[in-house]
């Protein structure tokens, strides 16, 4: 089964990204590996995705495909109502800039500026002014108001990751991706991170999609997507850390 | 050292090849100037050689004048020596500089070549291999000549062309040229008369003396025996030199003048060396940074401190090896090209093939690889801190490097010692004690600069970028903070710029207030009209003076030579005079006064203070062998750069100044009261024409033309100079490039959150011209202060007019902002190919 959830026509409005019959190869010939086989899916607004999967199952090609960062071998891949094949790399730049929010493993903040800053450098990049208003906002939901001066050296690892989501609120995008957004975290810090992109989805209406391998990272997502060798095998609605982790026991297994 | 530490080296500089490569361009550079500069002057050397060997051919003795103000050979000596027992033949010589003019009327320029005239010598009359000739035959009548084929190629002329000569005391000869020789070396556009033997003897001597004898010993003599057997009959004003002195006696004048331009050139690999060094430095520690977590892991496994740090030296020591041994075929081509353009601009080069010594070989080896390991053994002893824990760590600070508190301090310390010394020199009423006290003061300022000048980018740089930033908005700021993120690196990039530029910018000073100061003199002391100058060698002949006296509307005429004499027995050189003085320039006489007549003698204040002379003391002027004559002191007045020490009449001049050498410097002409100055000149240059080497110049066309001649000299420092600059420009290459590699995941976060490549170039651009611009103003600001100090130092010297050039100055500002632009393209479009996904993907 590789057709999870495959809305009509009529409410794709609902859709904030999709990949479609989505395959993605490395290398060519005899040592060609196919990282994505086939994986069709829709990630609806205002949705909270976790992908997960064992090593080597695809789960990060497949974000990377979703957000842009990497090309398709075929298939397609929307943002919203964009079609992402064939967009020019300034199209796709200008695109990641206003419609997507990135969250990374290793926070990848830029040193030099401090947390307001690296939370508003998309906006500026884009040569544009924040909102005053969600920007506090959004301020309030990561709770650093007294950190927005300090450069990244002087934060914990915890709050680097919000300001990084942060960063990633800020633009107000379509669609926020994760990248094994606590991996690098200790328990308590993954709990406020999660807690913070949670409460994006509940009280700001953001669509939020994460690859992770963490269970109880997963279990603040609405919908749970398993991936193996490339394809996706297995959906849980309402997870929770202890049926996450049942179903990739089973994977595994 | 383990095989295993030297191959993790070895196999390290394989893997970056890039890397690898502006390291050793940066080694390369600076040892190519310093192999250049030896293998050019000892290839002028080896041609000289050559030239003076040809030359000197067959001389076993040479008989000369003891010094220059001695009379040269009495002729009547010549058949005396031909007498001394074992003289084969003698060889007379007798010249002088000429201009020849070919059938055309056209001055046939020589470039920067001797234009020489001479006698010519047949076989039996000469103790060498008498040239060949080409076409033609030898001079046997007064007005035939023959010329080298050099001169007969350059100036059109073949046997039995119609050409004239300018002589500087007999005017213009009309002759014709009856052969063309052939000279085996000769340096390029050498131009060589001879003249019949009688001609030549008319012309070049006062009849009674010739230039020197070369004389060719009978075969079983011994140079050393016929030397011995000559100096019998000489009188003391004359000397013999053994054919082998004569020889080293020739080659030693040029090479004199070599091993200025030598030190010049040195001067230059040196400074390209100190620029290198930085680079050198700058690009281990940031080799050093990105290796990091590899060099803990070798810590981790066991590899000791010393071992890590060898293993950087090691990387170092291929670097320096292969880098000056790319330096020296760079020297080797930078010299056949600065042999190339010297010849291309005619400065009469001798031609010969390039000579690589072993002394330049080994110098620049050893040179460059042991500045390549000084620079590498801080970043290397850096290296063999990182502790073993460093590799298990998932991020690493790569920029701390300790605390630039002593840094900042001995800095401060040293550029305190320089600016007391500084002050002191400046304030010193020694000119040349106040000089090596500024340039002391230079030294310390500088190095006290180069020690600063991390702190120094943090305060400049950041209300720069602020300024320069703003229309770049987020883009302005990311590349301003970038700029200071890493003060060290900055500043050693940086500084390389510093240091060309406050050497230029120092030398745009110097010339420019030089050319002011002329300027001023000119304004301010000569009321002349008009100025008649030689545009040769050979001065103005006193026959054009008189046919420019004669000119209608001159209304007065001063005429300035060259005495060159013994006064009390002490050879000192001085001006005489002809016309009135006053009328034309203005001295300030602090005692007496008046124009010198007769035995008339007028001292400057200096001349003065330092011989205890006073008005009213008599001085003779006596070289043995000439008339003597005795001057009465009339006046001082004050130092005069136009007049020079002391001033005679023209009949002093005349009666210690043989006929032959006799001409004018220069002749400053007024107009007569209401003349028509136009015609004037009109007039003054139709009488002067016939003479082919005379100029007619009103002041500013005179202020012009040295004002040119000193832009000439500025240009060519500029020109080695620029070499600094294209060092600092590779380091900026360098460590753009770098720095690009070490942000590589963050440059791909950048691009993922949707910065634009454009953008991202754009971050490089900024980044590279604010470290640019730091650079050149801070090299500016000390090179303008510098150069004024200098200057001040100097003002007893004839440097009494300051002018600071700021447009150029500006110009410098701009042209290292742009510099900076460019050095930031390659790194730029680097950094723009960052994948989005490294920010991703671990490191």
């Amino acid at each position: 089964m590789t057709q999870v959830s495959t809305l009509s026509p009529a409410i794709t409005s609902l859709v904030a990204a999709s990949a479609t019959d989505v395959v993605k190869l490395y290398g060519s010939g005899d040592t060609a590996v196919r990282a994505l086989d086939h994986v069709s899916l829709d990630l609806l607004r205002g949705e909270f995705t976790a992908i997960m999967g064992p090593s080597g199952s695809g789960k990060s090609t497949l974000m990377h495909c979703l957000a842009g960062l990497d090309t398709v071998t075929s298939g397609s891949v929307s943002i919203g109502d964009v079609e992402l094949s064939g967009l020019s790399d300034k199209k796709m730049t200008a695109l990641r800039r206003d419609r997507i929010g990135f969250v990374f493993q290793s926070f990848n903040l830029v040193p030099t500026l401090t947390a307001l800053e690296n939370i508003t450098l998309p906006i500026a990049i884009a040569g544009r002014k924040p909102a005053q208003q969600w920007l506090d906002t959004v301020i309030t939901t990561l709770g650093l108001a007294d950190r927005l001066h300090h450069r990244p050296s002087e934060l914990s690892g915890g709050q680097q990751q919000r300001v990084a989501v942060g960063r990633a609120l800020a633009s107000q995008p379509e669609i926020i991706f994760g990248d094994e957004p606590t991996g690098n975290l200790d328990s308590r810090s993954s709990g406020e991170v999660m807690g913070i992109l949670r409460r994006s989805v509940d009280d700001l209406g953001q669509t939020v999609v994460m690859v992770t391998h963490d269970a109880r990272a997963a279990s603040f997502a609405d919908r749970v997507l398993f991936l193996a060798d490339g394809r996706i095998v297995n959906e849980l609605r309402e997870p929770t850390a202890e049926t996450v982790l049942d179903r990739m026991k089973n994977l595994e297994g | 050292m383990s095989s295993a530490m030297r191959m993790v080296s070895t196999r390290n500089l394989a893997a970056h090849r890039v890397r690898l490569l502006l390291t050793v361009v940066s080694v390369m550079l600076g040892t190519a100037f310093v192999a250049g500069s030896f293998v050019f002057t000892d290839t002028l050397k080896g041609s000289f050689d050559k030239i003076f060997t040809t030359v000197d051919a067959g001389v076993d003795a040479r008989v000369q004048q003891k010094h220059s103000y001695d009379p040269s050979v009495p002729r009547n000596l010549v058949a005396q020596i031909r007498a001394v027992p074992g003289v084969h033949a003698v060889e007379v010589h007798a010249g002088a500089p000429v201009v020849l003019v070919n059938s055309n009327g056209k001055k046939v320029q020589p470039g920067g070549a001797p234009s020489e005239g001479g006698m010519w010598n047949a076989a039996a009359d000469s103790v060498g291999p008498v040239p060949s000739f080409t076409s033609g035959r030898a001079p046997s009548a007064p007005g035939q000549v023959v010329i080298n084929s050099g001169a007969a190629k350059k100036g059109h002329l073949s046997a039995g062309d119609r050409a004239r000569i300018v002589l500087p005391n007999a005017g213009v000869v009309d002759v014709t040229v009856v052969g063309v020789y052939q000279s085996e070396v000769e340096t390029g556009g050498y131009i060589g008369v001879l003249f019949s033997q009688q001609q030549a003897l008319e012309l070049f001597t006062d009849g009674k003396h010739v230039g020197s004898l070369d004389i060719a010993a009978d075969p079983g003599v011994s140079e050393k025996a016929l030397a011995a057997n000559i100096a019998k009959t000489l009188p003391s004003t004359l000397e013999v030199r053994t054919g082998t002195e004569a020889r080293a006696d020739d080659q030693g004048g040029v090479q004199t003048a070599l091993s200025f331009i030598n030190y010049i050139l040195l001067g230059f690999g040196f400074i390209a060396l100190i620029v290198g060094t930085f680079i050198i430095y700058n690009t281990f520690s940031m080799i050093v940074a990105q290796r990091l977590r590899e060099l803990a892991l070798l810590r981790a496994i066991g590899a000791g401190r010393k071992q890590v740090r060898r293993s950087v030296l090691v990387e170092a020591a291929i670097i320096g090896v292969i880098g000056s041994a790319l330096g020296l075929a760079g020297g080797v081509g930078l010299a056949y090209g600065l042999h190339a353009l010297l010849d291309a601009l005619d400065l009469g080069l001798p031609s010969g093939g390039l000579v690589l010594g072993p002394r330049t070989a080994i110098v620049t080896l050893l040179l460059g690889t042991a500045v390549t390991l000084l620079s590498a053994n801080a970043p290397a002893r850096r290296a063999a801190k990182v502790p073993p824990v460093a590799a298990m760590r998932e991020e690493f600070a790569s920029t701390s490097a300790g605390s630039l508190r002593r840094r900042t301090l001995i800095g401060a310390f040293v550029a305190t010692l320089g600016a007391l010394a500084t002050i002191g020199g400046v304030t010193s009423s020694s000119a040349s004690v106040g000089a090596s006290l500024t340039g002391l003061g230079l030294v310390g300022v500088a190095a006290g600069a180069m020690m600063l000048s991390p702190v120094l980018a943090g305060w400049i740089i950041t209300p720069l970028g602020k300024v320069i930033g703003r229309p770049f908005g987020s883009v302005g700021q990311l590349a301003r903070t970038n700029a200071v993120r890493n003060p060290r690196r900055t500043a050693s990039t940086a500084f390389a710029l510093t240091l060309g530029l406050l050497l230029v910018s120092g030398i745009a000073v110097v010339g420019s207030s030089m050319k002011a100061s002329i300027s001023g003199i000119v304004d301010n002391s000569v009321r002349a009209d008009y100025i008649l100058g030689n545009q040769s060698d050979v001065g103005i002949p006193p026959a054009a003076a008189l046919a420019a006296s004669k000119v209608p509307g001159v209304g007065s005429m001063t005429e300035l030579h060259n005495v060159s004499t013994l006064i009390d027995g002490k050879h000192r050189v001085g001006t005489a005079v002809d016309g009135p003085l006053g009328a034309i320039v203005k001295v300030d006489m602090k005692h007496g006064g008046g124009t010198p007549t007769g035995a008339d003698m007028l001292i400057s204040s200096a001349t003065a203070e330092d011989n205890h002379w006073t008005v009213g003391s008599r001085h003779t002027f006596s070289v043995p062998g000439r008339t003597s004559t005795v001057a009465t002191v009339a006046g001082i007045y004050a130092d005069n750069q136009l007049l020079g020490p002391w001033l005679v009449s023209g009949d002093v001049y005349r009666t210690v100044t043989p006929v032959n050498q006799r001409a004018d410097i220069v002749v400053l002409i007024r107009g007569a009261p209401g003349a028509d100055l136009s015609a004037l000149r009109a007039g003054l240059e139709q009488a002067t024409n016939d003479f082919y080497v005379v100029s007619v110049q009103n002041r500013e066309e005179f202020k012009g033309q040295v004002a040119s001649q000193i832009d000439g000299l500025l240009t060519l420092l500029y020109g080695l100079l620029g070499l600094a600059i294209v060092i600092a420009i590779l380091g900026i290459i360098n460590t753009l490039a770098l720095s690009v590699v070490e942000r590589r995941r963050e440059i791909g976060m950048l691009r993922a959150v949707g910065m634009q490549r454009k953008q991202v170039r754009r971050t490089i651009y900024v980044e590279s011209l604010l470290i640019a611009v730091f650079g050149a103003f801070l090299g500016l600001v000390l090179g303008l202060a510098y150069g004024s100090m200098f200057t001040r130092t100097l003002r007893d010297q004839g440097l009494d007019t300051l002018s600071v050039p700021w447009g150029q100055a500006l110009t410098f500002l701009l042209v290292a902002g742009i510099v900076g632009v460019l050095a930031a393209l390659w790194p730029g479009a680097r950094a723009a190919r960052t994948p989005p996904l490294e920010a991703i993907s671990a490191s």
